[in-house]
């Protein structure tokens, strides 16, 4: 059998502050197949950040294993979880987290710098998925002179340049209007149909309902594992909320 | 190269906050600019004494008659300097090479055919040629037979022979000395001026015994040069020949000293003036620049630290190791203290050529303040760069995303 992308055994985190230990999350298990559409949907409160924060090595849980492409994580030295983190995850994130004195393409290939060894055509792929996320005309502008929506698309590139095997969004529309976010799950579900694994990790049902499959998170515990038979397809939805705006 | 994609992305946080950059480096332009000038005008200063002490004599204590505070020429009219001092300093002093004892006279009147000249006139132990380490470059020495059958013969400085004989061969001619005639049996070698500013090459040296019976008609010297064997020894043998001669003449405080010595130690000490105050005080100027500079740099670099958390905690999250956050912040810091540098190495030239133009400063440009600049730059960045860089470097993604 095929290994799973992503495997969660028992995961348990707690923080401890002096005496007062509390625990986050609580033991979840799940499963990720190459090429699922993940949503993560939780209440704040919940442990959603801090399995977001485990997903993407960047914290270490306090039990189980987390085994992402073929490797268990929870064993390995704070420089390999950087590496993993460099070639295998792309990361999307709520404020975008560009540089601003940088430009559109800088801020694309800013993962590469770390990427040895340093791929000799890091321009060119960078312009490719800066194309891809529609931005070919945008390359030199700086994120001020972009809005949200062009941001996070850059966002997007970014995590797309290092050729990840997961993306991981966290509240990747938390930032943006109905129409702007609309157009990042577009991209998302785009990069889904050519084969990409994509986690988002959201409060908002309306965005999880865009994923293939729902886990919930309650209380620290996965709640709800369920497949989604007919998602939404923010294309329609896009052209649907256009069609609106130009009725009134 | 990774490390070098890293000090690039340093350097490009620095290029676009230009005015905090600038705010980074002063402290480094003005101390390494303070060095800089130190070590033109302490090169310079070093090069006009060493100038000075060689055409003084490395090894040389003079004795001159009269007393003064200064270093000058005899006083004419002192008649307490004899010849036996001297014999008693190169007998019972230790360490002593050499003893010339000479006389002078000043503004003689030469005449060698019609040219008719004022020249100051030595009249000169044997051993005054080894004293001074000058000899005949022409011709003969004067010797100790010269001294002890009194000849009137003479040594002439090359600019004392041109003035009387111009270009033709002065050697075997007569000259007349007051009412004496004297035979030119050398030339002496060119010596320069001397510390005091007078022409060493314009002047006729006779024999000692000759000066003072035939010329000066006197019975004491004006001065006793003394060559000491180590030059390391120069200061305590000058001290122990002002004890000696003390004692032998009696003088005791009050009483003023009818006699002075100088040694190549205060010749050096005179040439060096307010050089070195002037280097202790741009010292001080340097370090202290340096020093709050470097502290300037680390608390700027710390705030800037502060300021991008977000940024190091996305280098994180994008793959960048603590190594690499490390290295980013110290090769700012690095940047920041060797551009500085650069400016004030120029900063520092500037300063030395206005200064050597304006006061007639000895000044010498060389390379080594650019190379100790440069360790320092690299001293003074690493020292207050390390701190930053590794707070930096301890911020944990998950806490910097936040």
């Amino acid at each position: 059998m095929r290994p799973k992308m992503i495997e969660l055994e028992g995961i348990e985190k707690t923080y401890t502050s002096g005496s007062i230990q509390t625990p986050v999350l609580k033991g979840i298990s799940f499963r990720i197949e190459a090429g699922e559409f993940i949503a993560i949907m939780g209440a704040s409160g919940t442990g959603k950040s801090t399995l977001m924060n485990i997903l993407g090595c960047l914290d270490k849980p306090t039990a189980g294993h987390y085994r992402l492409d073929g490797t268990d994580m929870v064993r390995l030295e704070d420089d390999a979880l950087s590496r993993l983190r460099n070639c295998k995850i792309g990361f999307v994130f709520q404020q975008f987290h560009l540089l601003d004195r940088a430009s559109a393409l800088r801020n694309v290939m800013l993962p590469l710098i770390y990427t040895d060894p340093y791929p000799e055509d890091a321009d060119a792929r960078a312009e490719k998925t800066l194309t891809a996320v529609g931005l070919s005309d945008r390359m030199t502008y700086k994120p001020s002179q972009l809005s949200g929506g062009q941001q996070q698309r850059v966002a997007i590139a970014r995590a797309l340049v290092t050729d990840p095997v997961v993306i991981l969004a966290d509240e990747p529309t938390g930032n943006l209007d109905i129409r702007s976010g609309l157009e990042v799950l577009a991209i998302f579900q785009r990069l889904h149909r050519d084969g990409r694994t994509i986690i988002v990790v959201t409060h908002d049902r309306a965005v999880a309902e865009h994923a293939n499959r729902i886990i919930v998170l309650k209380d620290g515990m996965v709640a709800e594992d369920q497949p989604l038979a007919h998602p939404r397809d923010a294309d329609a939805e896009a052209r649907v909320l256009a069609g609106k705006e130009t009725s009134k | 190269m990774r490390l070098l994609r890293i000090a690039k992305e340093g350097a490009r946080a620095l290029a676009a906050s230009k005015l905090r950059t600038f705010f980074m480096m002063a402290g480094t332009i003005v101390g390494i600019a303070a060095l800089t000038v130190i070590m033109a005008v302490g090169k310079g200063t070093e090069k006009k004494v060493m100038k000075r002490v060689n055409a003084f004599g490395t090894r040389a204590i003079m004795v001159t008659a009269g007393g003064g505070k200064g270093f000058s020429p005899p006083q004419e009219g002192i008649t307490t300097l004899r010849l036996e001092d001297a014999e008693a300093v190169r007998t019972q002093i230790g360490g002593v090479d050499v003893v010339g004892s000479f006389a002078v006279k000043r503004g003689m009147s030469i005449k060698a055919g019609v040219n008719q000249v004022q020249i100051t006139v030595m009249a000169v132990a044997p051993e005054w040629h080894d004293a001074w380490e000058w000899y005949a470059a022409d011709g003969e020495p004067i010797t100790a037979e010269d001294n002890i059958t009194m000849a009137r013969v003479c040594l002439l400085g090359t600019l004392s022979a041109s003035d009387l004989f111009g270009s033709q061969n002065p050697i075997g001619e007569d000259i007349q000395i007051g009412n004496a005639r004297f035979r030119v049996k050398g030339i002496l070698e060119l010596r320069g001026t001397s510390p005091t500013g007078e022409e060493f090459d314009r002047r006729i040296v006779i024999p000692l015994t000759t000066g003072m019976r035939r010329v000066f008609n006197q019975d004491y010297i004006t001065n006793i040069r003394v060559k000491v064997r180590d030059s390391r020894q120069i200061e305590s043998i000058a001290e122990e020949i002002r004890q000696f001669l003390h004692e032998r003449h009696h003088i005791t405080p009050p009483k003023e000293d009818d006699f002075a010595i100088f040694s190549a130690a205060d010749i050096a000490k005179i040439a060096r003036g307010i050089s070195g105050t002037l280097t202790y005080l741009l010292g001080a100027l340097a370090g202290l620049s340096l020093l709050v500079g470097g502290i300037v740099l680390m608390n700027i670099l710390l705030i800037s630290v502060g300021e991008r958390i977000k940024e190091i905690g996305l280098r994180r999250a994008l793959g960048a190791t603590r190594r690499d956050v490390f290295m980013q912040f110290l090769t700012e810091s690095l940047t920041v203290t060797i551009s500085g540098m650069v400016l004030g190495s120029v900063l520092g030239w500037v300063v030395s050529i206005i200064l050597a133009r304006v006061t007639q400063f000895p000044v010498v440009i060389s390379w080594e303040p650019f190379a100790l600049a440069l360790g320092f730059a690299m001293i003074v960045g690493v020292f207050f760069g390390v701190q930053p860089a590794r707070r930096a470097a301890r911020l944990k993604p998950v806490e910097a995303l936040r």
